[in-house]
């Protein structure tokens, strides 16, 4: 099965995507990513309001077997977490990109300038 | 290194990992299918990276009987699971040894253990005097682990000599050994034999729709009915009495570690511990009332259960009598819950 990586989306060289609406950056993982952890048990999201410089991490998902962190792409503020995603984790493997963790106020929106576009991270994936 | 079976997972697209230096299947489609088939149906595993040792001869059970602190001293066709010690009383691998007749045995061990078990069995046999012979025939077998409730109707289909056998008893066929043996804890068989006549029967399974199961499903099954697996919760700085293992020494004769064990004092014990909320993982601390007691040795989430499950080892002289622990994961504190009893009975008959 090809991994769905839809072009109007930010990606990260940790598999994240990222959908910039002003300064608002909403982070979730890639179709690859979730792919490659298998069946997602478990998600920790960081509280609200929280402070984070780039490459940070800011929680795990783990899959029944994996630990993994999740990082920061930008630098900004937690302004809203996607609670349901706690509840139910496995649906990050059911819609990857509909499955959103975070969203982060970025502290400079030009930051997400620097994230990969759909084509570069395709690379990355092969 | 290759299991002769290589091919055929790649071919079922298997998710493959370097486990002791062999290339094997950690999960084909879903872990947790492959964790759920094996508990409710069945689900077939190449576990041909294992090794087998034979001893032949007039004394080949009392060999394996002296090498052993469990009592080996039982009928044909029987199978005894065992720690094999040092003689400091300390664990250099577990084992099943299966009694194929009065005068031939065969020991499967741990896959990353091989060369380190064969030497000591080896230097054992040198050192005594056993009227028998040992020979390392692990680059000659191939094995498959048949496991899940459905085991024994799916391999009545498949195998030309199938006969009825009780839960550890082995039989050997001109083709192969089987046993009702396994690390699921379900009901389930071990199926030893030539490269070629695996390969084939892993052919038949596969047409039969048996559920091909790899190392994370294999782990995770384990864990959820608390057997040890060396390097976790067994190694060479423990004993059987640190590791629940206390059941196993029962031999009525003489055998290698058993002055050392007669004043060993055990200073661990291995617990089961389960969370609500995360996931439990190797190396994480075990806390009792603030204080550090130990760590945990094999962690995982259970699938069948819906959370997080641990064995872990703590320190006697801290918690005796402690029923109430923390995990500490990624600095915070977990309350877990205590279990007196594995997290799953299996099934087996």
């Amino acid at each position: 099965m090809a991994t769905k990586i839809p072009e109007n989306l930010k990606y990260t060289k940790e598999h994240e995507w990222g959908l910039v609406e002003g300064n608002t950056l909403t982070v979730g993982i890639t179709d690859f990513a979730q792919s490659s952890l298998g069946d997602i048990v478990f998600v920790e999201l960081p509280e609200i309001g929280s402070e984070l410089k780039k490459d940070d991490p800011f929680g795990v998902v783990e899959s029944i077997k994996s630990v993994s962190d999740l990082y920061s792409p930008v630098a900004g503020k937690i302004i809203e977490i996607n609670e349901s995603i706690s509840d139910a984790p496995e649906k990050i493997n059911e819609a990857a990109y509909e499955s959103w963790l975070i969203k982060i106020e970025m502290s400079d929106s030009k930051d997400a300038d620097s994230l990969l576009g759909a084509a570069d991270y395709k690379s990355l994936c092969e | 290194m290759k299991t002769k079976l290589y091919d055929e997972h790649i071919k079922l697209g298997a998710k493959i990992v370097d486990f002791a230096g062999w290339e094997m299947p950690i999960s084909y489609s879903s872990l947790k299918e492959e964790i759920l088939a094996t508990r409710n149906s069945c689900g077939v595993f190449d576990v041909s990276h294992m090794g087998e040792f034979f001893v032949e001869g007039k004394d080949a059970v009392k060999f394996v009987d002296f090498l052993i602190p469990n009592n080996f001293n039982v009928p044909n066709g029987k199978a005894v699971y065992s720690p094999l010690l040092n003689k400091d009383g300390k664990i250099i691998d577990d084992l099943i040894a299966y009694k194929l007749s009065e005068s031939r045995v065969m020991i499967c061990v741990n896959a990353s253990n091989i060369k380190k078990d064969w030497d000591w069995i080896y230097s054992i046999h040198e050192e005594e005097n056993f009227d028998c012979t040992i020979v390392d025939r692990s680059e000659d077998f191939s094995l498959l682990a048949i496991q899940g409730p459905k085991s024994e109707e799916i391999l009545k289909d498949v195998l030309d000599d199938f006969s009825k056998m009780n839960y550890y008893e082995v039989l050997e066929n001109n083709d192969f050994i089987i046993a009702r043996t396994g690390y699921t804890g379900e009901d389930g068989f071990e199926v030893f034999g030539n490269h070629e006549f695996i390969v084939n029967l892993w052919q038949k399974l596969m047409k039969a729709n048996v559920l091909p199961c790899g190392l994370g499903a294999r782990d995770t099954l384990r864990v959820e009915v608390c057997y040890p697996l060396y390097g976790h919760e067994l190694n060479e700085e423990l004993s059987p009495l640190d590791c629940a293992l206390k059941w196993t020494i029962k031999s009525e004769s003489k055998y290698v570690g058993q002055k050392a064990l007669e004043s060993y004092k055990s200073l661990h014990k291995l617990i089961k511990l389960s969370l609500d909320k995360g996931i439990p993982r190797e190396g994480y601390k075990i806390l009792s009332q603030g204080e550090v007691v130990g760590e945990v040795t094999s962690g995982t989430m259970s699938p069948n259960l819906g959370k997080g499950i641990a064995i872990g080892r703590v320190l006697r002289e801290k918690t005796e009598g402690v029923k109430q622990y923390d995990i500490e994961i990624r600095g915070k504190t977990y309350e877990a819950n205590y279990h007196t009893k594995p997290f799953i009975i299996g099934g087996h008959k």
